[in-house]
């Protein structure tokens, strides 16, 4: 996992509930915790800050990656303006992920691991998306979509139709959005 | 109430005081940590700028080599454009490229080609159709603006100038919202134009820019590097005087005609073959650039009346093609007329070249008059070598001339062995040798029995400059009958003996050159002196030289032969019997005769494995030879089983294709050198 995912993290929990919050899930965690957006660390110290903080907050690890892809988006607008600049609404974002954004976070960070997105249109007007990635993440991407979506001043309705935790080949997520 | 002890004030006071320290203390820790943090972000910002710098350059450098290397490779500027046009769409994102080629003329158009980069399945189709059909020119859309600024340019859908650019509402139709153009330069000048549409409004970055520039550099070289190339072919094939095309290009031309008539029935080609009357007279006279001058002005006159002829049809049902006017040299001129639907289609283009010289040409101050001499010849004759055809037109040319110029004439197959053409080779073959024209090809003499060159022998060729190398059979009678034959032998005689000096003397080894003398030299009485002559001049051993006579020369009068051959022998040299078996040796003769060699035929060794006579014949002649103490030299041998016949019955040497061709002296000499580390195991 890239450290940038680490200093969004550090960032998330650091400005909903304090500095010492952060740092007493990476000692709950046994972590040292000094990480650099260039860097490469393990998965599973993400996977044990997740934990920790789904304990500290009496929270599913779920919605604790929801929570965090939600409260990251704003760092990454502050970090990457150039992303967000150039579209003014969430949809649009959204389809530039596989042609502009990850090609441009391979640039940045050589021999990221980026998940793939296919989408497809519903009837409805929404976004059918789908996500495989080894990790398993989609509740991340679930959170990231809404916090682009709260970025464009916009409300995502998103529900799940597959997963890959239940054994699906991919994840689908069907998202709608209002103004 | 009691008094709560001092103490407790006091301590209450000192952690009041420590507490406050340590708030300060924290709260510069805080700072710094914040400070460290903001470096931190600073480092990491600057690094992944830096980061995305290097990985856009290593974009960008992977671009340029990538062109560079493929223009380098291509075959063709086609294939280069086509290449870079892929790799930029690649490289930027681009889907649709496509490539506009300046025409070369003065008209300041490009010419639209069909060479595109497209990544769709045909969902550009009509956008590619539009643009195609459009002559751009040096004002017109975005390539003609790149030509007129020799820069890169780009406009987007939305642009406020986007009606200049007549192909953008396609463009939108088709999802696209911008296009973007750079040259392709040689120095300043503009040659094509790569331009590309993207689905994106865009504003070029500077890097994109100079990068575009670049590439449209590497590409200009490509082109420049096949105008270097076109002009030296086109010099290699074309006439530097007129422009016409050379004798090359024009039996290129004949060639494929000929082709063409072989394989398609009905099908039929004429050469015309045009010498211009007195022409040496004007030359000479009014002086070598008044000579020029007529040349190019009949060239002139000739281009035309071809081509009013073309316009004008050249005959009722004629199906016309491609005409062909070439200079051969001097004032002789070619024509190829191609595809004609019979013989009065070359003869109405000789009326009509002739009434067009028929005008007076001013040169310089001087008014003069000249005709032209015209030869046809037929493609439906049934040529097998376009040569031939050439020779025929040319002697049909000379007939025109003997029978007092300014005529043509069509060549017909009793000219062949005419008295006519008979003269006009002569002619030719006096000029030769002063031209350079005739040289020796030398063929190996080995020993089968290790495969070894032990000698050659010197054969005569003519490099015709019109129908090409000829062998000696064809002019060699001739030669002897005019009694060039005496200076000619002369020659040859001359020539291959410094040969022999000079590989005698690169090698240090005593190899042999045989040459042929003809009857006529035999009679003739300076015979002897010339070899003791050429001996002494060039300093070789007499015993390396082998003189070669026919069979029939010497018999023709055997006692004058016996005279000059024992004073031949007296020299050194070394004597041998050309030809045996084919005329009527007496054996007594034979006897006689002081020679040291005897060379069978080739037409007794030629499938000598098939047929029991010859192979019994050549035995008869080996032991024949071995009886009278001679050498035997085989002459065609061309296969391993000949060789081997030949080497059973004891032939000391062979000579043949089996083991070699005549060969030029530079490839006889490469030839003996290879062999050097063989002799020397031996």
């Amino acid at each position: 996992m890239k450290g940038i995912v680490f200093n969004l993290l550090e960032e998330a929990v650091s400005n909903d509930f304090g500095e010492a919050t952060w740092d007493k899930l990476l000692d709950e965690a046994d972590l040292s915790g000094a990480y650099t957006s260039l860097g490469n660390y393990p998965d599973s110290e993400v996977v044990a800050l997740v934990d920790a903080a789904s304990k500290a907050l009496n929270l599913p690890t779920q919605d604790v990656l929801r929570w965090f892809g939600q409260r990251a988006i704003p760092s990454m607008v502050a970090r990457y303006p150039d992303f967000f600049s150039s579209h003014t609404e969430t949809r649009s974002f959204l389809l530039t992920l596989n042609n502009v954004i990850h090609p441009e976070v391979h640039k940045l960070y050589p021999g990221a691991d980026t998940p793939m997105f296919d989408f497809g249109a519903s009837d409805d007007g929404g976004l059918i998306i789908g996500y495989s990635s080894s990790r398993k993440l989609c509740a991340l991407a679930e959170g990231f979509m809404q916090g682009a979506a709260q970025h464009f001043h916009e409300q995502a309705d998103i529900t799940q139709s597959q997963c890959m935790h239940e054994g699906a080949s991919k994840c689908v997520l069907h998202v709608r959005f209002h103004q | 109430m009691k008094e709560p002890p001092s103490a407790y004030y006091m301590s209450d006071s000192i952690n009041d005081a420590e507490a406050a320290l340590a708030d300060a203390e924290i709260a510069r820790l805080n700072r710094r940590l914040r400070r460290e943090s903001a470096a931190r972000h600073e480092a990491e910002a600057i690094a992944e700028h830096g980061l995305r710098d290097l990985f856009q350059r290593q974009q960008e450098i992977g671009l340029l080599e990538s062109i560079a290397a493929a223009s380098n490779a291509a075959d063709s500027v086609e294939d280069a454009m086509r290449h870079a046009l892929a790799a930029v769409c690649k490289f930027a994102d681009w889907p649709l490229g496509h490539l506009l080629l300046v025409n070369g003329d003065a008209s300041a158009t490009f010419d639209s080609t069909m060479i595109w980069h497209d990544e769709s399945s045909g969902r550009y189709n009509a956008l590619r159709s539009l643009t195609e059909s459009i002559a751009f020119g040096r004002s017109i859309g975005l390539p003609g603006r790149v030509w007129e600024s020799s820069a890169p340019a780009w406009v987007n859908a939305s642009s406020l100038d986007a009606n200049a650019h007549p192909r953008l509402p396609e463009a939108e139709r088709a999802g696209l919202r911008s296009l973007f153009a750079f040259p392709v330069m040689i120095g300043t000048e503009v040659v094509a134009v790569l331009e590309f549409f993207s689905m994106k409004h865009q504003t070029p970055e500077v890097a994109l820019l100079r990068l575009m520039g670049q590439i449209g550099m590497t590409l200009g070289r490509v082109v420049e590097r096949r105008r270097t190339k076109d002009r030296l072919m086109h010099d290699a094939l074309h006439d530097p005087l007129t422009q016409l095309g050379n004798r090359k290009l024009f039996l290129d031309r004949l060639q494929q005609a000929h082709v063409r008539a072989q394989r398609v029935p009905g099908y039929q080609f004429s050469v015309l073959f045009m010498d211009l009357d007195r022409f040496k007279a004007v030359n000479d006279g009014l002086g070598h650039q008044a000579g020029d001058q007529l040349i190019i002005a009949t060239a002139n006159r000739m281009i035309n009346s071809l081509r009013q002829i073309d316009v004008m049809s050249r005959g009722e049902g004629d199906v016309g093609g491609d005409d062909f006017l070439a200079r051969m040299g001097g004032d002789e001129f070619t024509i190829l007329l191609d595809n004609i639907s019979n013989e009065r289609v070359p003869v109405r283009v000789a009326e009509r070249l002739m009434s067009a010289m028929a005008e007076p040409f001013v040169l310089g101050e001087q008014q003069v008059t000249v005709t032209a001499s015209i030869g046809i010849a037929l493609s439906a004759s049934g040529y097998t070598d376009v040569h031939n055809v050439l020779r025929d037109a040319d002697t049909a040319m000379y007939y025109a001339k003997q029978k007092g110029r300014a005529r043509w004439v069509m060549f017909d197959t009793a000219m062949q062995d005419s008295a006519l053409r008979r003269l006009k080779l002569e002619s030719e073959l006096r000029l030769a040798q002063g031209r350079g024209e005739l040289w020796l090809a030398y063929q190996p003499i080995v020993t089968p029995r290790d495969g070894l060159i032990r000698g050659f022998e010197a054969l005569l060729r003519w490099d015709h400059p019109l129908y090409g190398a000829g062998g000696p059979a064809e002019f060699i009678p001739v030669a002897e009958e005019i009694g060039l034959i005496v200076d000619m032998g002369g020659w040859i005689l001359r020539h291959a003996c410094n040969q022999l000096r000079t590989w005698q003397q690169d090698s240090g080894q005593p190899l042999t050159m045989s040459v042929n003398l003809s009857a006529m030299q035999l009679s003739d009485d300076r015979l002897v002196a010339l070899v003791a002559q050429i001996l002494d001049e060039t300093g070789i051993l007499a015993g390396t030289l082998g003189l070669e006579l026919t069979e029939s020369a010497v018999m023709a009068d055997p006692d004058h032969a016996l005279g000059i051959f024992r004073q031949l022998r007296d020299l050194g040299v070394k004597l041998s019997l050309d030809d045996f078996g084919t005329g009527y040796s007496s054996l007594s003769q034979l006897r006689r005769l002081p020679i040291d060699t005897l060379k069978i035929d080739r037409s007794f060794v030629t499938q000598m494995d098939r047929h029991d006579d010859k192979r019994q014949i050549a035995e008869v002649v080996v032991m024949l030879a071995h009886t009278l103490g001679l050498d035997v030299v085989a002459e065609g041998a061309e296969t391993a089983a000949e060789v081997a016949l030949l080497q059973g019955m004891g032939a000391d040497f062979v000579q043949g294709y089996y083991y070699y061709k005549p060969m030029k002296a530079n490839a006889a000499g490469a030839a003996w050198r290879e062999q050097g580390v063989l002799r020397q195991q031996k």
